[in-house]
């Protein structure tokens, strides 16, 4: 039962209906049952921001040592060596420190026209083709090239580490992750290592073989071979999976949200933005487990020493009292960061690369496919007990659906498909003044942006054959409200902007891109 | 306690008492200061906790450790006066101090 009508509020992980639209109740939760107790399963659960930020920072008590994920603290299992998500100080401290010299931010950004290079790869032969799916044709290659360069794995071997890894870290529907499918050691890796060692290059894995530390025992090592491997494995899926998960939900909520995708395509400035809000929106972790090491109160009740507690970091992103509207989505969105990464000695190590990653794959989706329509009727959502996210999404594109369809092309052939920018002079009183114009049509509309003096202002307008008229209301110099419009002439553009009560100015165009 | 003033992008202060102990980035996540993300909590490894340290206060911080250099590599707004909070120790010395808060930490 995933929640009834009038008893309390209930939450079962692993069932799959409850993952498809889990926010009516992680409300509940927030609101009912901020610590939730579930008895079938032996789990405690916190959904309140507040909750779920301190608990990400009491290390501790909230132990990371039996893992990250409900099944294996419940398993109290053993952990391989170097596997530094599930440790704790002062162990985790020395694995990671490691880690983050090699992985730093200044690194990950430097990445951006190779990881631009595959997406454009990925993207290129899918237009004109009708549609494409976000995942197997896109989400699911692009972050795999990019570790896979990262960690200098050839190409042809790295869609069977992707593979495996991703099968590791797979459930069953309707059923617990069974313990020891994730105990992996980085089996696959071996002879990469051994041929890197051999072959030094500028890659991580070159890195990770020479990096000198001091360990626990105030020893100064280098890595050693199984340590690296269970690195490079904790990368691998890390690097994989989620970024694919974003790609995924950006194609879903973008067809569901056409206004927001629309401001997008007219003020691609907003982009970084708009990452941050996705990963709020629909993190691909939804949550993460810790061990209790000693009893401790919340919201007045004991959560008694060896218990396991869940971490509800997609309920803690919709909480009104830290989000207003938090259900809402909403690319302009400023306020306070979302938890997706995590908080504490435990965050994200990649969340430079997936930002990056984020940002560069909407910019070059966005660039070729200004519109599209996710098909759910043929996509498959699916809840790991580490990720969820879409499987498959296939998706209609406006522009490849013309082609495809003889009388949807008559229907839409009209319409330009993607994002125009354009450069225009208003002949004013004062002398000509220069504007840059970047827009998305969208059938009798359109939405963007104008640059100028006065700042960046969204536009959004109304398309008649070839005119177009929009408005900017402007408070500098002088509040006035422009009233534009223009026709449009293959790439030239002639019109007028009415200056209120200072008469009317001319107004010319050529389109730049 | 010294006293800390935080300055958000928008100009806006808070002057707050921060025990000593405490790291500047705390002080300000403590005290909801707007600005300051500080993904990992102090680990010095997401150099999201970026501030501009007042000119008059830089050199008589502790210097940058290696691994601050590195990761502030990558900050929006590099400055020779950037720092990253969590690696600031508050002192009754600091009594004083003032850090602006760039643009935006990510």
């Amino acid at each position: 039962m995933s929640t009834s009508t009038d008893g309390a509020v209930c939450w079962d992980p692993y069932r799959p209906d409850f993952w498809m639209d889990p926010y009516p109740v992680f409300r509940r939760l927030r609101e009912e049952a901020p610590l939730y107790y579930n008895e079938q399963y032996d789990f405690y659960a916190v959904s309140r921001f507040a909750d779920v930020e301190a608990c990400f920072n009491n290390r501790e008590v909230f132990s990371s040592a039996r893992g990250d994920v409900l099944e294996y603290i419940k398993s109290d299992m053993d952990i391989p060596g170097g596997m530094f998500i599930w440790e704790d100080p002062p162990l985790h401290t020395v694995h990671r420190s490691v880690l983050t010299r090699v992985f730093t931010p200044k690194r990950m950004n430097a990445l951006e026209d190779q990881i631009r290079a595959y997406c454009v790869r990925c993207l290129d032969p899918l237009v004109g083709a009708g549609g494409f799916d976000f995942i197997t044709d896109f989400g699911a290659e692009m972050p795999m090239r990019v570790i896979g360069m990262l960690l200098g794995i050839p190409e042809q071997d790295q869609a069977a580490i992707r593979e495996r890894v991703d099968a590791a870290l797979r459930t069953e529907a309707g059923k617990p992750m069974e313990v020891g499918q994730a105990v992996y050691h980085g089996e696959g890796f071996e002879d990469y290592i051994d041929w890197r060692a051999k072959n030094p290059s500028d890659d991580l894995m070159t890195e990770l073989l020479h990096v000198e530390f001091v360990d626990e025992t105030g020893t100064k090592r280098k890595l050693k071979r199984e340590e690296i491997l269970v690195f490079v494995n904790i990368l691998a899926g890390a690097g994989n999976e989620t970024t694919t998960r974003l790609i995924g939900w950006t194609g879903k909520i973008l067809s569901d949200n056409p206004e927001q995708r629309a401001i997008l395509v007219g003020n691609p400035a907003l982009i970084p933005n708009a990452v941050e809000e996705l990963l709020r929106y629909e993190p691909p972790g939804p949550s993460v487990a810790r061990y209790v090491k000693s009893d401790i109160e919340i919201h007045g009740r004991k959560v008694p020493a060896g218990s396991a507690m869940l971490m509800l970091v997609a309920s803690a992103n919709r909480d009104h009292r830290r989000y207003p509207d938090g259900d809402v989505f909403d690319v302009r969105r400023e306020g306070p960061p979302h938890i997706t990464f995590g908080r504490g000695i435990h965050a994200c190590l990649g969340s430079a690369l997936a930002r990056v990653e984020g940002r560069v794959a909407i910019e070059e989706l966005l660039r070729r496919f200004p519109h599209w329509t996710v098909d759910l009727d043929n996509a498959k959502l699916s809840s790991t007990s580490t990720v969820r996210g879409w499987d498959n999404l296939p998706a209609i594109t406006q522009h490849g659906g013309a082609r495809r369809t003889s009388a949807a092309a008559q229907a839409v052939a009209a319409p330009k498909p993607e994002g125009e920018t354009w450069d225009l002079v208003l002949a004013t009183p004062m002398g000509p003044q220069p504007m840059t114009m970047t827009f998305a049509r969208n059938g009798a509309t359109f939405a963007g942006a104008i640059k100028g003096e006065m700042g960046v202002q969204d536009i959004s307008g109304k398309i008649a054959g070839n005119t177009l008229s929009w408005a900017l209301s402007l408070t500098k110099p002088v509040s006035i409200k422009l009233g534009f419009e223009a026709n449009v002439q293959g790439d030239e553009m002639t019109g007028k902007v009415k200056l209120g009560m200072f008469g009317s100015a001319g107004l010319t165009g050529k389109r730049v891109g | 306690m010294a006293k800390i003033t935080y300055v958000e992008f928008s100009g806006k202060e808070h002057v707050l008492d921060i025990a000593p102990g405490t790291s500047v980035m705390q002080g300000a996540i403590n005290h909801n200061v707007r600005g300051i993300i500080a993904e990992c909590g102090g680990a010095c490894s997401c150099a999201t906790c970026h501030v501009h340290v007042d000119d008059a206060w830089v050199e008589r911080l502790e210097a940058r450790s290696d691994m601050e250099d590195a990761m502030l590599e990558a900050v929006v707004e590099l400055q020779p006066n950037s720092r990253l909070s969590c690696q600031i120790k508050v002192t009754d010395a600091l009594d004083g101090l003032v850090v602006r808060m760039p643009a935006k930490q990510v």
